[in-house]
């Protein structure tokens, strides 16, 4: 197996270096999470949102006051492209909507192109929601667990340890898109939608695919090399399967990256969280999962050869 | 891969690209915009186009809530009944209207989802779902004079013949609205005139008074009029709502969305720039860095995109945002296991194999991952589509399917077109599939007895 040895690169001496730089990535997101940076969307919290084009585009606290000046005092009002001003309130009615029209015509008389565009969710809908996307995250791990217990199950108990490795990465990938859209939420109020969701648990997906295939390999060089260790295995394997897991990678990032700039504004935080997330997929795949295997493997090794006094007198 | 196959994957070509084409323009060719097949006097037929989603076409969408707990006490019609019955009557209402492919489905047994493309006004949809439409005929209350009284049981309008919209008044201009009690509450109604003449009445529409009329004589029929001080309009909405039937219990609107068409075209534009420039992108990426095998990966993927999108046709697969954006996304996934096959390939091909032992160890060996990672999406697209609702079930629906379909063409259509190439004498260099040319004195060797 050692045909180019030249290639190999030192992936797993160098762990905890990859460790570390996962944890860097993580540690912040994780503090945003916990300081409630996470925004839920109107879908999740129920409310209105109207997209509203304008032309001239009317001031931001013009726009504002018209609102208050309905009762919607707490409205969020966010310029978007092509002249259309988003705005988030409470929940409406029908005719309050109609309203708002009547208002913005009246205030700035000729600006407003169209009809606004709106989306109104009802708070005791949105529980609902919140528990559909709960439920779905849920079943969508079980399932994925699952998948992996059956993609392992020839590698016997070790199959258990691949899973684990499987699930951490996972873990990984997820927490490091959790985290930016914390700190997004919380200096610039971006929002989470079921379409976010939708994004995170796409990415699990993705990142047990990309695990997959790099154990596949280390279980064909294992057999193919019977009593080679296993750290140079994983190195080899590593090594071999890197170039396709950058390369899937940067094709679906292409994919992505054209969606993130000509998509349009309602997908484009739905396209972000997918790159970052395929990112961490590709980073956790080559840098992560392997290692966690040959981390458990070393601890088991140094377990195994650790002094037993107790048995030296029997 | 011989005999048949090659034939059969021209032929699944074909066919997609069949139904690709856009079929309102040109009748073609069968004279019939899809499919359409006779057998004796059986007809099958189904209209092949692509459905845009609300948020594509523009359109009103409401997801209504059963308010079941607002029932009478002591009526206990089970939920999806009255479910079954609420949509029934919306559409009617929706019917009357004359709306172009509205959607009504039942949402869980308490919740319907109403989607009415083309209809911009919110209000006026909110009238058509929740105007429960329930007609009441009180009588004088004697114990509190003033007060008007329920009948025992209640006259409602449950059993009225169609009504219709005719003038009163001098000048005929007066609109009101006829309406005739069938059976048995025709002679109810002329008990009630024999038992109350000469005293008002009171007419309810979801519980307010639309009318009080007086009754002057004793009625010989079952019929009578409405004067509600209507305008022409109303009069004929009042008409339309009563003929619908009244809904079974009260609905309240626990979402609405409002998509202006220019915001939804705008939106199907700028998801086709997306969708090419990926494409694009993804092609570029092939050919330069896997040479041959990138260039045939290509043609594979075009076949891919036009077999995805006949899928998405025929099924049909309503196109929304969100839909759009998981089928881009599978244009890059579906390249993946292309990837896993070519950089088999490189490596069997390193290890001095001929190409064609190499393309098929390569295919071999690459399987069982392309198996477990679409595997992996097809898994997750599932479980979204299963509890997802609205763009999530579109996402999870174009991913799944788009998935499922470059599984097809990375497994049998880029082999295909593997062991064509490989059949080419001209194609058999060894730098066409990214790996460099072995030397001369080598080939006798390396090639397999």
């Amino acid at each position: 197996m050692a045909s180019e040895p030249s290639a190999l690169f030192r992936l797993v001496e160098r762990k905890w270096l990859y460790f570390l730089l996962s944890g860097l990535f993580i540690l912040p997101g994780a503090a945003f999470l916990l300081l409630g940076g996470l925004k839920p969307g109107i879908e999740f919290r129920g409310g209105t949102l109207l997209d509203a084009r304008f032309e001239p585009v009317p001031e931001v606290a013009d726009v504002r006051e018209v609102l208050a000046s309905l009762g919607h005092a707490e409205a969020v009002v966010q310029g978007a492209e092509g002249g259309r001003l988003l705005i988030r309130t409470t929940e409406m009615q029908p005719a309050d909507i109609a309203a708002v029209e009547r208002a913005f015509d009246e205030r700035f008389p000729g600006a407003l192109r169209e009809a606004p565009s709106s989306s109104v969710v009802s708070p005791s809908f949105s529980a609902e929601l919140v528990t559909n996307a709960v439920r779905s995250v849920v079943f969508a791990s079980i399932l994925i667990v699952l998948l992996i217990a059956f993609a392992f199950r020839t590698f016997g108990w070790a199959a258990f340890r691949y899973g684990l490795a499987a699930i951490v990465a996972l873990l990984h990938d997820a927490f490091i898109v959790l985290g930016l859209f914390a700190i997004l939420g919380y200096f610039f109020g971006v929002e989470v939608d079921s379409l976010f969701v939708t994004a995170v648990l796409t990415i699990i997906g993705f990142s047990v695919h990309d695990t997959i295939v790099v154990f596949d390999r280390i279980r064909e060089n294992l057999r193919l090399n019977p009593g080679e260790a296993l750290n140079p295995v994983i190195n080899f394997s590593l090594t071999q399967t890197a170039a396709r897991s950058v390369i899937t990678s940067l094709t679906v990032l292409l994919t992505l990256l054209a969606l993130y700039l000509f998509g349009g504004y309602s997908i484009r935080n739905f396209a972000l969280a997918l790159i970052v997330g395929i990112v961490a997929g590709t980073y956790s795949s080559i840098f992560n999962a392997a290692q966690v295997i040959s981390l458990w493997q070393e601890l088991e090794d140094r377990w195994r050869r650790r002094p037993r006094p107790q048995a030296a007198p029997a | 891969m011989s005999g048949l196959g090659p034939w059969l994957i021209a032929l699944i070509a074909v066919v997609a690209v069949w139904v690709d084409i856009p079929k309102h323009q040109f009748d073609f060719p069968f004279g019939c915009p899809g499919i359409c097949l006779r057998v004796g006097d059986r007809y099958y037929f189904q209209e092949i186009k692509t459905h845009l989603g609300l948020d594509l076409q523009g359109g009103t969408q409401l997801i209504l809530r059963l308010k079941n707990e607002s029932l009478p006490p002591g009526v206990d019609t089970p939920l999806p009944t009255l479910n079954d019955q609420a949509r029934k009557v919306i559409d009617r209402r929706i019917n009357a209207l004359g709306v172009a492919e509205p959607v009504i489905q039942s949402l869980g047994d308490d919740k319907i989802l109403l989607e009415l493309p083309g209809v911009a006004d919110i209000q006026q949809a909110q009238e058509i779902a929740t105007r429960q439409a329930f007609l009441e005929f009180k009588v004088p209350d004697e114990a509190n004079p003033g007060q008007f009284k329920s009948l025992d049981p209640p006259l409602t309008g449950a059993n009225l013949k169609p009504t219709f919209v005719t003038f009163q008044g001098q000048a005929q201009s007066i609109p009101v609205v006829n309406f005739e009690f069938a059976p048995p509450d025709d002679q109810r109604w002329v008990d009630l005139s024999k038992q109350y003449v000469g005293k008002p009445t009171q007419i309810l529409l979801d519980g307010k008074e639309i009318s009080s009329p007086n009754i002057r004589e004793v009625f010989s029929s079952g019929k009578g009029v409405i004067e509600g001080g209507f305008t022409t309009q109303s009069a004929k909405e009042l008409s339309l709502l009563l003929n619908s039937g009244a809904l079974p219990v009260p609905l309240e609107i626990v979402q609405s969305t409002r998509v202006e068409p220019t915001l939804g075209a705008d939106s199907v534009q700028r998801s086709l720039v997306a969708g090419a420039v990926g494409l694009l992108l993804v092609a570029l990426f092939m050919v330069v860095y896997y040479r041959l095998p990138g260039l045939l990966a290509v043609f594979a993927l075009l076949y891919y995109t036009a077999l995805a999108y006949a899928v998405f046709r025929l099924v049909p697969v309503t196109l929304t945002l969100a839909g759009i954006a998981g089928f881009i996304l599978s244009i890059g996934m579906a390249v993946d296991a292309n990837v896993l096959t070519f950089e088999r390939l490189k490596e069997e091909l390193r290890t001095g194999k001929s190409l064609r032992a190499a393309v098929d160890e390569g295919r071999r060996r690459a399987f069982p991952s392309i198996w477990y990672s679409n595997l992996a999406t097809i898994l997750t697209a599932s479980i979204l589509f299963y509890f997802g609702t609205g763009t999530v079930k579109g996402f999870a629906l174009t991913l799944g399917l788009g998935v499922a379909v470059s599984f097809f063409t990375a497994a049998v259509v880029t082999q295909l077109f593997l062991h064509l190439a490989v059949d080419v004498p001209r194609l058999r260099r060894r730098w066409l599939y990214g790996v460099e040319e072995r030397a001369e004195a080598m080939r006798p060797a390396a090639q397999p007895a």
